[in-house]
């Protein structure tokens, strides 16, 4: 033991960075993080997915919901293997590649590894139970044990994420008494995971799954309804579609205040990294964001409209959806407004200052917020507008409880355009506080018109039920472009969170000492970007395809006439 | 069958094809690695100048924000007819010249935050090197001012620190040119800028005049080595201005004088 701590302790001291072949090391560690995290997202997110649709199932009696959570936990069981594989190929890379790094990591986090591993191994045999004992517990008390599988499953899950998010928030934010001089083995394991950006990444993560978990389900639906043979696997997966877009775009619309609440304590830790993110070199990346929500916004709305065409009654309602595109639209462009770019001298001589003159007015957070709100408005309204499509509500208030609603979209939409007008005549720290009461009028909004409507629709009067099957196939290729542009848009953030500690592994702590400590740009990001999406839409197609081979055909023929999600 | 999954196939390709081209369309910045500068003692300010130029508008990130006209003051241009920078640098402090305020204002730049902003600057020495903050600070003066950086300015380069972070330090040989004399210290590193001692200094940090009735030796040394381990109470607020670099400017026998000093103020 005397003769083999000095040995240790030489082999710490020639821990050294190592190149991989061809691509390098950092694109090497990239790919097999960003796969790693894009599986993970996905048996994080389907497992959320899973549980409130066997939920739905039990207590709504509708079978459908149930063998529709079976049919994703089966999917799961493959997504497991392969984000553990990818999982070990990240960890191996950076074991071997960035050794500095790992042994410092390993300094400090060591032992919330191994409760991680723990966990993992916990969460893989309760989903076996969960999944292969569907058949055996499957009604009365029985049932609600499973169900309890379920959740028990979710919360292994999302510890498994807590802890790995305290890894990377450590790297992004580590506590500021924290200097290059401090010996990793003295820092305090809880000091280091109650980071600034631990508690923030985590929900935003924990609601980008639900999204991303919606998304594979909403294309995975799509891509048997398109290879679907009989009306009735077309109707069952006509459904699994709208349900599972559904669920992304419902999460979606609340991701954004989860966001907010991230970029405002990275710039309470550190103002110039918020600005290096928001105003720096990463300037130019919001509008490639702005362009990809735009893109979701305009399929997932465009999909509803589409699938009105199958909803008895719902032509009263398709003269709207004109001004909704308009609104998606005018919101959408705003968004994309750059504002503080990088620019040499000769550019802002080109330009006539540091902003646009005239478009420079609407790339300012204030308009941003407006814009951004509005278009969660609209496709709340679109959603909406679906869900009443086939119903004649018969309670006595209804032609009241309709005009309520109305009443609280214009006061919301009065009150998000109120401060975002504001937002350009006070401070700064003013108007960044305007963004609460815009996002508090809209969630307000969303809220209480949907429980109005809930109670309006009781005993409601159906117009037809809902044709499910009859959708055109360019319905089903808008639900592929909202998965691969949910996929890329988490890879495009990634980068971001990543990207914004520039050439350091521990911000300001421990430096990049590699030749690619430089930040790429966003071209180069965006190949790596795509090549990760490529390879991970791949393998989620061989899965879906494994699962076609195991249950040929999973439908369940309708009892329930029309159902809406929510009902 | 097939041709479905070729349409499939094609709208994924499509659409990753459209937003790689998107991001390869727009213009193109790398987030550059601050270079490490070798500058002698016989550089010549032409070198400063150039070298500070570069950092100012690449690795060092000062165009995120000056330059900008709204979160910090302009440098290479006139801030609220005052001038340029280099113009202005020697007026902002009474008896402190423009290479001093210049140097003070990147390393501890919470100590002269110019009115109408926030204090949002980092303190670079965190991020640079002493011979790349000399660098700037020629750089700036070179924006309507004369240059007086030299080579007698720059320290030997000093080695990283553990853990790769970057040399935080201005020198090996100290503050105040390695005095050893406590109030020249006190008053190279900045310290009444926040604390009173001797009758002079501002009050935004506690006052130092009695701090040895206060505190034992060990915390005083503990106190300037890492400031935010114990906060005075009252002072909470400003929890984090204190730098924290003093370990890596000050000498040992510089600090164990400060310690000392200190300590005698009963």
């Amino acid at each position: 033991m005397m003769l083999s701590l000095p040995l240790l302790q030489a082999v710490a001291d020639s821990a050294a960075y190592r190149d991989f072949p061809v691509i390098g090391s950092r694109a090497a560690v990239w790919i097999a993080a960003e796969i790693h995290l894009m599986f993970a997202a996905f048996v994080l997110g389907v497992p959320i997915f899973a549980v409130v649709a066997e939920a739905i199932g039990i207590f709504g009696k509708d079978p459908r919901y149930d063998r529709l959570s079976k049919e994703f936990t089966r999917l799961l069981l493959i997504a497991y293997s392969a984000t553990a594989i990818w999982g070990a190929v990240f960890v191996f890379f950076l074991a071997t590649l960035y050794q500095p790094l790992w042994a410092y990591l390993t300094a400090i986090f060591g032992p919330s590894m191994w409760v991680y591993v723990g966990i993992f191994f916990l969460e893989s045999f309760t989903l076996y139970l969960y999944y292969y004992g569907w058949d055996r517990w499957k009604y009365g008390r029985a049932k609600l044990w499973h169900w309890g599988l379920g959740i028990l499953l979710n919360v292994w899950g999302t510890t498994v994420m807590f802890i790995a998010d305290s890894w990377l928030t450590y790297m992004m934010t580590p506590p500021r008494d924290i200097t290059p001089e401090t010996s990793p083995a003295s820092i305090k394991i809880w000091h280091a995971i109650l980071n600034h950006t631990w508690m923030p990444i985590n929900i935003h993560r924990l609601i980008g799954n639900v999204v991303f978990g919606g998304a594979i389900v909403g294309a995975y639906a799509s891509y048997r309804f398109l290879a679907s043979t009989t009306d009735e696997e077309r109707a069952h997966y006509d459904w699994m579609g709208y349900v599972g877009n559904f669920i992304a775009m419902s999460a979606l619309i609340v991701l954004p205040f989860a966001g907010y609440w991230l970029g405002r304590e990275i710039y309470q830790y550190d103002q110039s990294m918020g600005i290096t993110m928001m105003g720096g070199f990463m300037s130019w990346l919001w509008v490639i964001q702005a362009f990809l929500i735009a893109v979701l916004f305009l399929a997932g709305n465009y999909y509803l409209w589409v699938g009105m065409g199958r909803i008895p009654g719902a032509e009263r309602y398709r003269p709207y959806t004109k001004f909704l595109l308009i609104v998606l639209v005018l919101g959408a462009l705003v968004w994309g407004t750059p504002h503080t770019m990088i620019a040499d001298s000769r550019e802002l001589a080109a330009m006539g200052g540091s902003h646009h003159p005239l478009l420079g007015a609407l790339g300012v957070m204030s308009a941003k917020n407006t814009a951004v709100n509005l278009m969660i408005l609209a496709t709340f309204l679109s959603f909406l507008l679906y869900r009443r499509a086939n119903i004649r509500q018969v309670v006595p208030w209804a032609q009241t409880g309709t005009r309520i609603q109305g009443a609280m979209f214009i006061i919301a939409a009065a009150i998000v355009l109120f401060f975002g007008i504001r937002g350009y005549f006070v401070e700064a720290i003013v108007r960044i506080g305007y963004s609460v009461y815009q996002v508090g009028a809209v969630l307000a909004c969303i809220v209480f018109v949907t429980v109005i409507d809930i109670l309006m629709a009781r005993g409601a009067q159906s117009l037809g039920a809902i044709q499910w099957g009859k959708m055109p196939a360019r319905s089903q290729y808008a639900l592929f472009i909202l998965a691969v542009t949910f996929t890329w848009l988490m890879g495009l953030m990634g980068f971001a969170r990543s990207g914004i500690r520039q050439h350091w592994h521990v911000w300001q702590v421990m430096r990049d000492n590699t030749p690619y400590a430089a930040t790429p740009a966003l071209g180069y990001a965006a190949i790596m970007i795509s090549t990760c999406v490529l390879i991970f839409l791949s393998l989620v197609g061989f899965i879906f395809w494994l699962g076609g081979l195991a249950e040929k055909s999973t439908f369940v023929p309708s009892t329930v006439e029309a159902p809406h999600v929510g009902h | 069958m097939w041709a479905t999954n070729l349409r499939i196939f094609g709208v994924v390709l499509g659409t990753l094809a459209l937003y790689t081209l998107i991001a390869n369309k727009i213009p193109q910045v790398q987030s550059e690695v601050p270079k490490a500068l070798a500058l002698g003692a016989n550089v010549t300010p032409e070198q400063l100048v150039s070298a500070g130029d570069q950092l100012f508008h690449g690795a060092g990130g000062c165009t995120a924000c000056h330059g900008l006209g709204t979160r910090a003051p302009n440098l290479l241009t006139d801030e609220k007819g005052q001038g340029t920078i280099g113009a202005r640098c020697g007026k902002r402090e009474q008896g402190k010249d423009c290479k001093a305020y210049l140097y003070e204002s990147l390393t501890n730049p919470r100590a002269y935050v110019v009115q109408g902003y926030e204090p949002i600057m980092p303190e670079m020495g965190r991020t640079l090197s002493p011979q790349q903050l000399w660098a700037l600070v020629a750089f700036l003066e070179s924006n309507g001012g004369t240059v007086d950086v030299t080579g007698s300015d720059i320290p030997a380069a000093t080695a990283a620190p553990a853990g790769g972070g970057a040399a935080t330090a201005p020198g090996a040989a100290g503050i105040a040119g390695g005095s050893t004399d406590p109030m020249a210290i006190i008053r190279g590193a900045g310290c009444t800028a926040c604390h009173t001692i001797n009758g002079e200094g501002g009050k935004i940090g506690p006052d130092l005049s009695h701090v040895g009735s206060r505190l034992s030796q060990n915390l005083i040394r503990e106190s300037i080595l890492l400031p935010d381990a114990k906060t005075a109470k009252g002072f909470e607020k400003f929890k984090g201005v204190m730098p924290k670099t003093f370990g890596h400017q000050l000498t040992g026998e510089q600090l164990e004088a400060l310690v000392q000093f200190l300590s005698s103020h009963k």
